[in-house]
């Protein structure tokens, strides 16, 4: 299967008062068709950007500073506003944390849906869109289509709202998904019926996802692969086992860690120490190293590149490097 | 069915008995205020009049009996039709208003619609294009001619337009000689003495509300919606034509209905600096020289325009933003039953 995106080395930053914010540093990714990626980090350490700087809906002061981003083999990094806007919604489409605020709260559902429809085909009968409409929700899994269409956001549920954007992104069939914490604004229960369905319509319309989370129950349920992100950075990517089973990064291994289910009959649960680093005032060396206990010396001087641990899994982190294990032989 | 003609009854009470406290107010007000309404009715000779001739004359006028007996005459009359006369004008009040209110609209009217739509393109199109160098120039002269007080930008536009240029009449709603003229020639002649005051109106309020507008719009751009919009494939342009036009569209018409009294109360100022005769100059000299029962006639229907302007535009919020309708129904003594519909 080959690659339908490709990200290489991706900067991104964001000029604000008093410096600039590496929202995104060097990031290189690839999605395959019909897999789920799953992004995972703390708050802030730019998963966010990320999503938005593939889809080019950064806020307007953000630049891509260097970096490609290849859908489908060509490049999109160098397209215009408008080259972008027909490609967004077919190739690929965004869904949010807040289906709420997602939804517009003045127009029906089912008027949202027929926009999201008509962008893409334009000569469709009243008829034809209704049908389409009803489909769409029963993809969703949303019963009574017909008399669902006709309420407002407001008058719905935080599922069925979800479930509701998640039509109307469907509506013009993309490739490509990026869904950003699609369910950390919704109940537990409510959660893996999303989770759920997601997989569920992305083996239907073979989609590619791209799933946003900084839990890592939701991804242990859905992802196919693994990123995992701290400040800014990839720090380690790999199948789903590689890196529930192996963790290589001492932080992947402090994220599995502070899971509640590995804090059983204890009195306090399981953290990292310290705050993630501010993206404006990045310290040097590794990122992460004032926050791990078993940081290496050299930790703290440079940045350590990625060192591949398996055909799938790579890891930036000093304690791969050859010398490392060497030394510990000794 | 029922309910919707409940809800306008109720509507219509609540109107009826606003405008009955606004006479009660506005007539209680203006007999205590310490002006001689005689002045109005005798003019300067009211100088030369000794005490007793006064009294008889305020006899006359019905004004020594007790201000409630006063007010309830009033009412009584007003019920039946007969608002009195002018002191001034020695005429009946309705009438004199009828020739006039004719002005006020045109004046009022057009620089009303002028300015509703020139807000709302002009504060789109500097929200579309936020921090540019338009958007920034627009804001800041915005705010400058907002703070210019009307009668002193009329009276520069005078000054440029009629004494120095003397490329437009100053005062008037048309010339002397205009009866004399075809159908064309008079409304050339109406549109030249319209477009000064008109131009002073719209200025005073255009940025005001343009501002208004750009905020509220930016507020709307941060939304979600216009991102996943924008990730469907919409542009921005549709985005904020089609949904922030439409989430904006509520407040920005509570705003334009209460700003419907504000730009009258501009048209009065510039009235009166143009000499033009609307009810505007009316307003200014009955209650300069306490013309009561043009005064008291003026106020009523200004009220009338303000209150309806502002039920008018709850109405509309309520029938475009359908949050305020579910709001209303759930915390009201109905419950809401709107989306138990049998089917």
């Amino acid at each position: 299967m080959g690659n339908i995106l490709e990200i290489k080395n991706l900067s991104v930053k964001i000029p604000a008062h008093g410096g600039t914010v590496s929202a995104v540093r060097d990031v290189s990714l690839e999605l395959k068709k019909g897999e789920t990626l799953a992004i995972v980090g703390e708050s802030g350490c730019g998963k966010s950007m990320l999503c938005k700087s593939i889809m080019k809906l950064l806020p307007e002061r953000a630049v891509i500073e260097s970096g490609q981003i290849i859908v489908n083999g060509t490049d999109i990094t160098g397209l215009s506003d408008r080259e972008m806007t027909k490609l967004r919604g077919q190739l690929f489409s965004y869904v949010f944390q807040d289906p709420l605020s997602a939804l517009d709260p003045t127009m029906t559902i089912g008027r949202q849906i027929a926009e999201s429809i008509l962008i893409h085909q334009r000569n469709l009968g009243k008829e034809e869109i209704l049908a389409r409409i009803n489909e769409l929700l029963t993809l969703v899994g949303i019963k009574n289509p017909e008399e669902r269409s006709r309420l407002h956001s407001y008058e719905l549920s935080g599922g069925m709202r979800q479930r509701c954007v998640l039509a109307i992104v469907l509506a013009s069939n993309p490739r490509i998904l990026l869904a950003d914490e699609p369910t950390t604004a919704l109940d537990v229960t409510i959660q893996a019926q999303i989770l759920d369905l997601l997989k569920d319509i992305q083996k239907k319309r073979n989609m590619s996802t791209v799933l946003v989370s900084h839990d890592m129950g939701v991804v242990a349920r859905v992802a196919d692969r693994v990123a995992i992100m701290y400040a800014g950075k990839i720090v380690e990517t790999g199948t789903a086992e590689d890196i529930f089973y192996s963790p290589a990064h001492p932080y992947t291994q402090g994220l599995l860690k502070s899971l509640p289910i590995n804090s059983r009959g204890k009195d306090v649960l399981e953290t990292i120490p310290g705050m993630p680093p501010s993206l404006m005032r990045l310290p040097k060396g590794d990122a992460f190293a004032c926050r791990n206990p078993k940081a290496l010396p050299i930790d703290f001087i440079e940045e350590p590149p990625m060192f591949k641990i398996s055909d799938s899994h790579f890891a930036a982190s000093w304690t791969l490097d050859k010398r490392y294990k060497n030394s510990n032989l000794e | 069915m029922s309910k919707k003609i409940w809800y306008y009854l109720r509507k219509t009470a609540i109107f009826i008995a606003g405008v009955f406290i606004l006479t009660l107010v506005v007539f209680f007000i203006s007999r205590l205020a310490p002006i001689d309404p005689l002045q109005s009715y005798y003019g300067e000779r009211v100088e030369k009049m000794s005490v007793e001739e006064k009294n008889i004359a305020r006899d006359r006028l019905g004004l020594n009996e007790p201000v409630f007996t006063q007010y309830f005459k009033w009412l009584d009359n007003a019920f039946h039709g007969d608002f009195g006369i002018s002191y001034k004008y020695k005429q009946d009040a309705l009438e004199l208003i009828g020739e006039r209110i004719g002005n006020t609209l045109i004046l009022g009217g057009i620089g009303f619609i002028i300015i509703f739509l020139g807000s709302l393109g002009l504060g789109l199109w500097c929200a579309r294009r936020e921090n540019s160098l338009f958007d920034r120039i627009v804001c800041k002269l915005g705010t400058i001619l907002s703070c210019v007080p009307e009668f002193w930008l009329a009276l520069v536009l005078i000054l440029v337009f009629c004494v120095m240029l003397r490329i437009l009449p100053s005062s008037g709603a048309y010339s002397v000689t205009a009866a004399n003229e075809s159908g064309l020639a008079a409304l050339g002649d109406r549109i030249a003495h319209l477009i000064l005051p008109l131009t002073v109106v719209v200025l005073e309020h255009l940025w005001y509300y343009a501002y208004i507008v750009r905020n509220k719009c930016l507020e709307e751009i941060r939304a979600d919606y216009v991102l996943l919009g924008r990730a469907i494939g919409l542009t921005k342009r549709r985005v904020v034509y089609r949904h922030c036009l439409r989430n904006l569209m509520p407040s920005y018409l509570s705003i334009m209905a209460i700003a419907v009294p504000h730009i009258l109360g501009g048209t009065y100022i510039v009235e009166t600096v143009f000499s033009y005769p609307g009810i505007g100059s009316l307003a200014y000299e009955s209650a300069r020289f306490a013309d009561y029962n043009m005064l008291m006639l003026l106020c009523v229907l200004t009220g009338i325009v303000v209150i309806f302007f502002n039920m008018l535009a709850q109405i509309l919020n309520e029938h475009i933003d359908p949050r305020i309708r579910a709001e209303q129904t759930v915390s009201g003594r109905r419950t809401a039953d709107f989306r138990q519909e049998p089917k």
